[in-house]
């Protein structure tokens, strides 16, 4: 191969194609702006009687910011069509994450976000704690105990020295009544 | 005198010195875990401090920035890994060194570097904060919307890689600080008719989804990296080595205090011009980048200076000069004080009861950082597979407390998601934190100008301060403007 070929070939592996991360982001932000500035504001901000000055409008920033939301998009998404941003590093390291690994750390985020008046802060912590600790395939079964001394510990710390009261889990609670 | 014994007062409790050491403990431990930042733990520890007094929750915070700071430094000696990006300067010679059996003899020069640097930045915020507060005092409505115009200009050099993701970034902050009630009007904006928006979207939950669950999404999301053991080896620094290098530590410390005091410029590129001036007039100037004790000290005295340097805008302008700063700025609204000249008027004993506990913590880095050059293998040795379960829980604990409800830890779990499409995208966290900062006091400064000129835009331009600001805001956007060229033109060679 031509020592320019090979150059040719290197750099393409290289750059990202026309449809890159840039372009692509630009675009996605550029539709979500002009959804932002001509539905959202509109609906969602509600306009006094009178106003002294349009300066003093609760939409001007609002809309100030979406406007330059929308051209720095435009401008984002041309720049990555004309010079494609170069391929990083990091890349290698996301390709073959074992797909269990995610679902169990997105289990964990759910248990806290929809569970966590229901099961208490012992109870999500000591339930998400076990998800993120299969999820990185801890093995030995003395580490797991850490699962249930942690959000013990934590919990006590925030409830006793920081009076922080933390829910200790309506479930727990109805079942204790029965 | 009787101020002087209200201060001590004020100052003197066992609360604070704890606050401090506990501070400056969490952020050395924090910055020497590789992908742990001193910003994380400022984030997480903010929730810690709701039922504390105000001097002794700064203090908590501004323990663990200077803690974070020497940390950081710590992995980029041992590991060649900076804990902070302002520690990427360190990693030049200290690696090398530690490459060289010095390892101990470069953590402890980086360690004394750091607090000299760290003691001469204090003093200069204690003078310095003050006198600029009075000039600030004639300030009124039409100055801050220009100097705030001129402190947006800092999202340039928060931005990262991309000028143009930072600036959507910072946008997009702006759009999430206008959620709530109205200011003036008390009409409803982007509230999507929930009661639990009415109050501005809460900061904590914010802060901590920003910075700290995009860390957690990114490991479990990623191939496993193997855990790096470290050691700590090699002969200590000597009393006469020390002084040799003491010229360098305070040049270093200076070029600190000057960066620092310019909102936005931050500690890396203090790091990086107080090594590139170490090595400009160094005799051993051959050996800068293989192992020159005179540049690990030259880096660390410049990012240290500028620790104590960036409270000085904070403090005396109510500006954040940094991503800490601008989170320790939303520890002071928690607590019902507003950084600026006011708070010299109101809150003088406080804020000189800060500044004694920010001396303090100096001298409380010497013991933590001796401690931790000593134990270092033990706390860099936590894998991340226990130690982020149990950053997630603080995140939803903290998230949770702020106002008992599971719609922050929803909304700090959707803000977490948020950074970490930032993270992906290459859009950095930091300008949506300042534009959501920044962007309710423009907006109030703005519409207080509006009114007290009854609608005369004339009052914009109406003094030497204004132009002052103007001119400085200009000459910022065009530097903005030059940089992003620069990195285009470094992106198509």
């Amino acid at each position: 191969m031509e020592t320019s070929e090979k150059q040719f070939v290197e750099a393409s592996e290289a750059h990202y194609g026309r449809w890159n991360p840039n372009s692509v982001l630009g675009g996605v932000f550029s539709i979500l702006a002009v959804s932002f500035l001509f539905y959202v504001i509109p609906r969602y901000i509600e306009m006094p009687f009178s106003m002294q000055h349009p300066l003093l409008s609760p939409q001007f920033l609002p809309q100030l910011a979406g406007w330059l939301v929308f051209v720095l998009s435009a401008l984002l998404m041309v720049d990555g069509l004309i010079n494609p941003p170069k391929r990083g590093e990091p890349e290698e390291l996301r390709r073959g994450v074992p797909v269990m690994r995610q679902v169990l750390m997105l289990a964990a985020g759910i248990v806290y976000a929809f569970f966590f008046e229901q099961l208490g802060a012992i109870g999500s912590g000591i339930f998400a704690c076990v998800l993120l600790f299969l999820a990185s395939g801890l093995r030995s079964i003395w580490l797991y105990a850490l699962t249930i001394i942690f959000p013990v510990v934590v919990t006590l710390l925030f409830i006793y020295l920081l009076n922080v009261p933390l829910p200790v889990g309506t479930l727990w609670e109805s079942f204790f009544q029965i | 005198m009787e101020n002087f014994s209200e201060v001590m007062a004020l100052f003197l409790s066992v609360d604070n010195f704890l606050a401090i050491a506990v501070g400056v403990i969490v952020g050395v431990v924090v910055g020497a875990i590789p992908g742990l930042t001193a910003t994380m733990a400022v984030a997480l520890a903010l929730p810690f401090t709701f039922s504390m007094e105000p001097v002794t929750a700064i203090l908590l915070l501004v323990g663990i920035y200077k803690g974070g700071m020497y940390g950081g430094s710590i992995t980029a000696i041992l590991i060649r890994t900076p804990g902070s990006p302002a520690s990427a300067c360190t990693l030049l010679d200290g690696y090398p060194m530690a490459q060289q059996g010095k390892a101990k003899k470069a953590l402890k020069t980086a360690l004394y570097s750091s607090v000299v640097a760290d003691m001469i930045s204090n003093v200069a915020l204690i003078f310095f904060a003050s006198y600029l507060a009075k000039i600030a005092l004639n300030f009124g409505p039409p100055e801050y919307f220009w100097l705030i115009c001129f402190s947006l200009t800092i999202i340039v050099s928060v931005s990262g890689d991309s000028v143009i993701k930072g600036l959507i970034g910072a946008s997009l902050g702006i759009i999430v600080s206008t959620v709530g009630l109205d200011a003036v009007y008390g009409t409803q904006r982007l509230t999507f008719d929930d009661y639990n928006l009415m109050d501005r979207v809460s900061f904590i939950p914010l802060l901590i989804g920003l910075f700290a669950i995009p860390e957690v999404i990114e490991f479990y999301t990623s191939k496993v990296a193997p855990h790096i053991r470290t050691a700590v080896s090699g002969a200590s620094l000597t009393w006469k080595e020390f002084k040799g290098l003491l010229k360098t530590i305070v040049r270093g410390s200076l070029i600190g205090v000057i960066i620092g005091a310019i909102p936005g410029t931050g500690a890396t590129s203090a790091a990086f011009i107080s090594y590139s001036e170490a090595k400009r007039t160094s005799p051993r100037k051959a050996n800068f980048g293989k192992g020159e004790i005179e540049g690990v000290a030259a880096a660390e005295s410049g990012n240290n200076g500028v620790a104590g340097a960036t409270l000085i805008p904070l403090l005396s302008l109510g500006i954040p000069g940094d991503v800490i700063t601008a989170i320790i700025l939303g520890a002071f609204m928690i607590h019902g004080l507003t950084p600026g000249p006011v708070l010299f008027q109101e809150n003088l004993t406080l804020v000189y009861a800060l500044f004694c506990g920010i001396m303090v913590s100096s001298f409380v880095l010497v013991f933590v950082g001796n401690a931790a050059i000593r134990y270092f293998s033990i706390i860099a040795d936590i894998p991340k597979t226990i130690l982020l379960p149990i950053v997630l829980m603080f995140c939803i604990y903290g998230a949770y407390a702020v106002n008992n409800s599971t719609f922050d830890i929803g909304l700090m779990l959707v803000f977490g998601i948020m950074g970490f499409i930032f993270n992906r995208t290459g859009i950095a966290a930091a300008p949506f934190l300042i534009g959501f900062i920044l962007g309710p006091m423009f907006e109030d400064n703005l519409r207080r100008t509006i009114l007290i000129s009854k609608g005369d835009l004339s009052i914009f331009v109406r003094g030497p301060i204004t132009w002052v600001f103007i001119l400085l805001t200009v000459a910022s956007l065009l530097f903005a403007i030059r940089r992003y060229w620069m990195s285009r033109k470094e992106a198509m060679a």
